[in-house]
């Protein structure tokens, strides 16, 4: 596919066997997938690059690999940049679909986009003219959003100095260290999470492993500070993890409630919590770290429009008819945890494929 | 804590009381706690562990409770918590189903009784009904048995003759 990428730009249509939308994590693994079951696709991306979210992610190990999978995207797309086979359009939008068969015709859109600093891969290729998709089967691989900290309005984000989101933190700590004297630091759990007041009454199952694992660095970077950990429950990650945390416990200062409020203190953001005693007190902090977390993609109702999906799990997507959902997309998952989903999407539009052949692209998929 | 001494139909149970709906997507994450006021002044006070005991079926523990009483509606709880409890309703059910346990504080039982047998808790005299007409408002009246018609009260048994004097 990538040596025509460079004809298709010219062309008005092409055929291919599964066409993945949404060029992060997901996508690119479920194309890496699909091209060792020998199935071409067509990954489009409506930004520059690929990647995704967890591009910006820096790595969390200490002495020893923290198993926060950030590396796993520089993984990805050096394999898929080594497997000539492979193509992806950039700055291309879905905008429409309509049934053809058991599969999809696909339009998509250039987008205008800013360039970014960094090179573009041998197999990115900008979307230059609208663009019909003859596809077989289509993978949804839009990622997620992150919880937007302002509608949490009583823990402060953008009116406390002093308040940011974990994501905030880990740019801070990818350039180099915590930002200016922070010493006493704090953590608020399931920010946009676990929250029906907010209709989001779901874990995101991420945010505790992040929110540690960026403790533990930041202790690491700092050795003087103190983390305060804010929570209602942690997360399983397995057995590894259990041995971690429980180091963490030792380490860090676990304080199984939410806090009520944070508001401008003396020196820093105060927060208002449930001590261990149920009762309520105050505490100055240098820095509150809101873990914000993950959302319905944007794009979610406009994707169930386009291919007459019903919506999935809490406004998640879930896939029907040939149209599969990989990472994010479809619920909360780490990046190890889309990895494996987008895998096993792809080998079900294989399947799909295969239970299919008046697709456009089933020849190639019995062939 | 013992399994068996527990009542998981306890929470059921005050889920069906009107306010007690909220209960059962309590999380424990005490931003209830954080914010109560009550909690300040009476370290004891805690509203998580109260909705805890109640969702694990501590009933007996939770109903004999004086602590229950002690909740005063600010509603600062259901205005922070992120689940929809409304605590403060919640507790006001427990309340209820306290006090049909026969647990109500004798200052409650007695302000029941004053409000069955004259109608109202404070005084209503000449001064409210014109301050009402004032207002449009027709007078409220002064006889307890108006009151407790409306409430499907028996009338309290006469007095004997002499305790009136």
């Amino acid at each position: 596919m990538g040596g025509c990428l460079e004809e298709i730009i010219f062309l008005s249509a092409l055929d291919t066997p599964v066409l993945i939308i949404g060029g992060g994590v997901a996508g690119l693994a479920a194309a890496l997938e699909l091209d060792r079951r020998g199935l071409p696709s067509l990954l489009v991306e409506k930004g520059p690059r690929l990647g995704g979210q967890a591009r910006g992610f820096c790595c969390k190990a200490l002495e020893a690999c923290a198993r926060c999978g950030a590396c796993r995207v520089g993984d990805l797309l050096q394999q898929a940049a080594q497997r000539p086979a492979l193509g992806a359009l950039t700055q291309a939008l879905a905008v429409n679909a309509q049934r053809q068969g058991a599969g999809w015709e696909v339009t998509l859109i250039p987008q205008e986009s800013r360039q970014p600093d960094t090179p573009a891969l041998a197999l990115e290729r900008p979307l230059r003219e609208r663009l019909l998709a003859r596809t077989g089967a289509v993978i949804l691989a839009v990622g997620h959003q992150v919880f937007e900290a302002r509608k949490k309005s009583r823990l402060g984000y953008g009116r406390v100095p002093g308040v940011m989101t974990a994501g905030e933190l880990e740019e801070a700590l990818a350039k180099g260290g915590l930002p200016g004297q922070a010493r006493r630091l704090a953590f608020i759990q399931c920010v946009g999470s676990r929250d029906q007041a907010l209709g989001r009454l779901y874990c995101s199952r991420v945010c505790c492993g992040f929110a540690l694992r960026l403790a533990r660095l930041a202790r690491h970077l700092e050795p003087a500070s103190q983390v305060t950990f804010f929570h209602m429950d942690v997360q399983d990650y397995g057995q590894a993890w259990r041995a971690d945390l429980s180091e963490m416990r030792a380490d860090l200062r676990f304080i199984r409630a939410i806090p009520g409020e944070v508001r401008p203190g003396v020196g820093g953001p105060l927060a208002v919590f449930a001590g261990p005693d149920g009762q309520p007190q105050e505490e100055e902090f240098d820095l509150v770290v809101l873990a914000t977390g993950l959302e319905p993609p944007v794009a979610a109702p406009a994707l169930c429009e386009m291919f007459g999906l019903a919506p999935g799990p809490h406004g998640f997507l879930a896939g029907g008819g040939g149209v599969l959902v990989a990472g994010t997309a479809g619920g909360p998952r780490s990046i190890t945890e889309s990895i494996e989903h987008a895998a096993q999407a792809a080998a079900q539009a294989a399947e799909y494929l295969l239970a299919a052949p008046a697709s456009p692209a089933g020849e190639v998929a019995h062939a | 804590m013992r399994l068996n001494d527990c009542d998981p139909g306890f929470k059921q149970e005050i889920a069906r009381q009107p306010g007690g709906e909220g209960i059962k997507t309590c999380f424990a994450c005490a931003a209830c706690t954080a914010r109560c006021p009550v909690g300040s002044l009476k370290p004891e006070y805690d509203p998580r562990r109260l909705i805890r005991l109640a969702l694990l079926g501590r009933r007996q523990e939770v109903l004999s409770s004086p602590l229950i009483w002690l909740c005063c509606s600010c509603q600062n709880c259901s205005e922070v918590c992120p689940q929809d409890v409304r605590c403060a309703e919640v507790l006001t059910a427990i309340k209820n189903l306290a006090a049909k346990a026969g647990h109500a504080p004798p200052s409650g039982s007695a302000m029941a009784r004053q409000l069955a047998s004259h109608g109202r808790l404070l005084e209503v005299g000449e001064f409210e009904n014109d301050k009402r007409a004032e207002l449009g408002l027709p007078p409220v009246s002064e006889e307890p048995g108006d009151y407790q018609a409306l409430l499907g009260l028996q009338p309290e048994a006469p007095r004997p003759a002499g305790e009136e004097a």
